[in-house]
């Protein structure tokens, strides 16, 4: 097997990564009091759901590209030998 | 109701986006004429599918007419706790790093047109992959009768009911029909390209406009803290449960949407799909996000709807907007262009799936695998259209609400979730034991969905495919696996 191949789902360290993320985008981690105070009309709570959102749309486009290549070196060649 | 729309600018602009649709449609046929005669080419576009087609037919899929006409209703009725929508849409991205990958290259490695075709390379049993097949038509069925509703009360709310909703539903139909029938993936995918940007301009017209007239998210933050400040508050117990659950079950079940997988298929190479994907990541802030804004604002322009009245909250603001001068007007005239774009959209993917299925896995598979692919197509082809008629008649009698029926597909389909992203990995994994595992988990989601059962507030589709994976899993540990077929199994899945 060529060893250049990465599979985002072999690696271990992602996912606790996306555990720790999802644990961030629920909300059960807030004191009450966060629901009362407001940024721009968002209650502080849902600020910081967002936040974390963001760190995860963040995560996804990082591990897109630099953990997931399976077909792509072959896919270049392939249309390197058909040019 | 103030009825901005109301009389033939409305009926105009219905037809001008009508014909626009039509117009890529006949372009994509007499550009592409041999692909009657391919199921490739007809249901993958020749799998050649560049980043931003890619992009734009994913956007268009995912986000349905129910995202524009429904999420702000949701939002108006619970509040911040709805707030669930934009990070339940980055997880679809996420549930694809755990299959799409490996299935990109499958589908490359064997030629897969459709999901269902995983499932019979896979497993080689007629019994897996007719279940796996019907599961995913019930789900595409319910899917689509969901937009054909939306397009119905889309329609009639956004022209104020000048056009009744069963010329609406009618009318986009045909045309649907007509670019599908001629171009197929291209055709489709095309104009997902050409409804994605109205969407996504309506939109953010309508959130400019919202703010500017009702105001912006402050001076609705101020009512609900004077009348409903449960609506700003943090979930509690039971809501965070109900939160968690929309996260996964959304996350797994709208990425295993079988239109959704077969896009996958039509990537033209892995660094077409990868950036498609990361694109997508992000568009959760400028749909769901912008819409949830949209309904919340809601709140506050539009106090004590009922449930009902609710479902029609677009379709108000949309208007009081346009009456307020000829920019907003026009502008609230792209949003409606976007809305039905968004619900046709949805609807032309799922229709070329559900074909799809019919003619490559049952139809060209066991009924009849001598055929032509040309017969195939035609079959896949008009059953999906005898299929369309059936649902208008359901359609014609629409649900209260759109909610309701959105759970009840991803119940069911998600339950092809274990047989589909295991048996990528997982070699030992067996047939029998995939099938009883799907078996189980559509017999509990639907009892407990019908008989409107719960249980730790979890929802029922996500108990179903607790079951289903654990029979998968427990079942293939203790069935003995011959070495010849572990190793045949290897060699399949192997990349």
């Amino acid at each position: 097997m060529n060893q250049s191949k990465k599979e985002p789902i072999k690696n271990g360290k992602i996912w606790i990564v996306f555990g720790i993320l999802l644990a961030l985008i629920t909300p059960w981690y807030f004191p009450k009091s966060f629901g009362e105070i407001l940024i721009y009309g968002i209650p502080l709570w849902a600020v910081i759901i967002i936040v974390a959102s963001i760190l995860l749309s963040a995560f996804l486009s990082y591990v897109i590209r630099y953990h997931w290549t399976i077909e792509e070196e072959n896919e270049e060649e392939e249309a390197k030998g058909a040019n | 109701m103030d009825l901005a729309f109301s009389g033939w600018s409305g009926v105009l602009i219905l037809l001008a986006y009508g014909l626009l649709m039509l117009g890529i449609g006949l372009v994509t046929y007499l550009k592409n004429r041999n692909i009657h005669e391919s199921l490739d080419e007809y249901y993958l576009g020749g799998r050649g599918l560049g980043v931003m087609v890619l992009f734009f037919t994913f956007f268009a899929t995912q986000y349905s007419g129910n995202t524009v006409v429904g999420y702000p209703a949701t939002a108006y009725r619970q509040g911040f706790e709805y707030l669930v929508s934009v990070p339940y849409f980055i997880m679809i991205i996420m549930a694809y790093l755990l299959f799409a990958p490996r299935l990109y290259a499958m589908g490359k490695k064997y030629k897969l047109i459709t999901p269902a075709q995983w499932f019979e390379k896979r497993y080689k049993s007629k019994a897996v992959t007719i279940l796996a097949s019907l599961l995913m038509l019930y789900g595409l069925g319910n899917y689509l009768l969901e937009q054909l509703v939306a397009i119905g009360q889309g329609v009639s709310g956004l022209t104020g009911g000048t056009i009744p909703y069963q010329v609406g539903v009618i009318f986009f139909v045909v045309i649907m029909l007509i670019y599908g029938w001629l171009g197929g993936m291209r055709s489709v995918a095309y104009t997902d390209t050409m409804q994605g940007i109205a969407l996504l301009v309506g939109i953010f017209m309508l959130l400019i406009g919202s703010i500017i007239y009702f105001g912006g998210l402050p001076t609705s933050a101020d009512y609900m803290q004077a009348y409903s400040p449960e609506k700003l508050g943090i979930p509690d117990g039971p809501g965070i449960v109900n939160w968690f659950s929309l996260l996964v079950l959304i996350g797994i079940g709208a990425a295993v949407y079988p239109h959704a997988i077969q896009r996958i298929f039509a990537a033209k190479n892995e660094r077409t799909l990868k950036r498609s994907f990361s694109r997508m990541a992000w568009m959760p802030f400028v749909t769901a996000g912008v819409v949830f804004i949209i309904g919340i604002i809601g709140i506050n322009a539009f106090p004590g709807l009922s449930t009902g009245e609710s479902e029609q909250l677009v379709g108000m603001m949309a208007s009081s907007i346009a009456s307020q001068n000829t920019v907003f007007y026009w502008a609230m005239i792209l949003l409606f262009g976007g809305v039905i774009a968004a619900i046709v959209s949805t609807a032309d993917s799922v229709l070329l799936t559900f074909s799809s299925i019919i003619s490559n896995d049952l139809y060209g598979n066991y009924i009849n695998p001598e055929a032509s692919e040309h017969k195939k197509l035609l079959v896949g082809k008009l059953l999906g259209v005898v299929a369309v008629g059936i649902l208008i008649i359901i359609a014609w009698f629409p649900p209260a609400t759109l909610y309701q029926i959105f759970i009840l597909k991803f119940e069911l389909l998600i339950q092809i979730a274990p047989g589909l992203i295991l048996g990528l990995y997982w070699k030992r994994l067996r047939s029998k034991t995939v099938f009883a595992g799907m078996v189980a988990g559509t017999l509990v989601a639907s009892v407990m969905t019908i008989f409107d059962l719960s249980l730790l507030g979890v929802a029922s589709g996500l108990w179903g495919l607790l079951l289903n994976t654990v029979i998968c899993i427990v079942g293939s540990l203790v069935a003995t696996v011959s070495a010849v077929e572990e190793n045949e199994m290897k060699e399949v899945i192997g990349i």
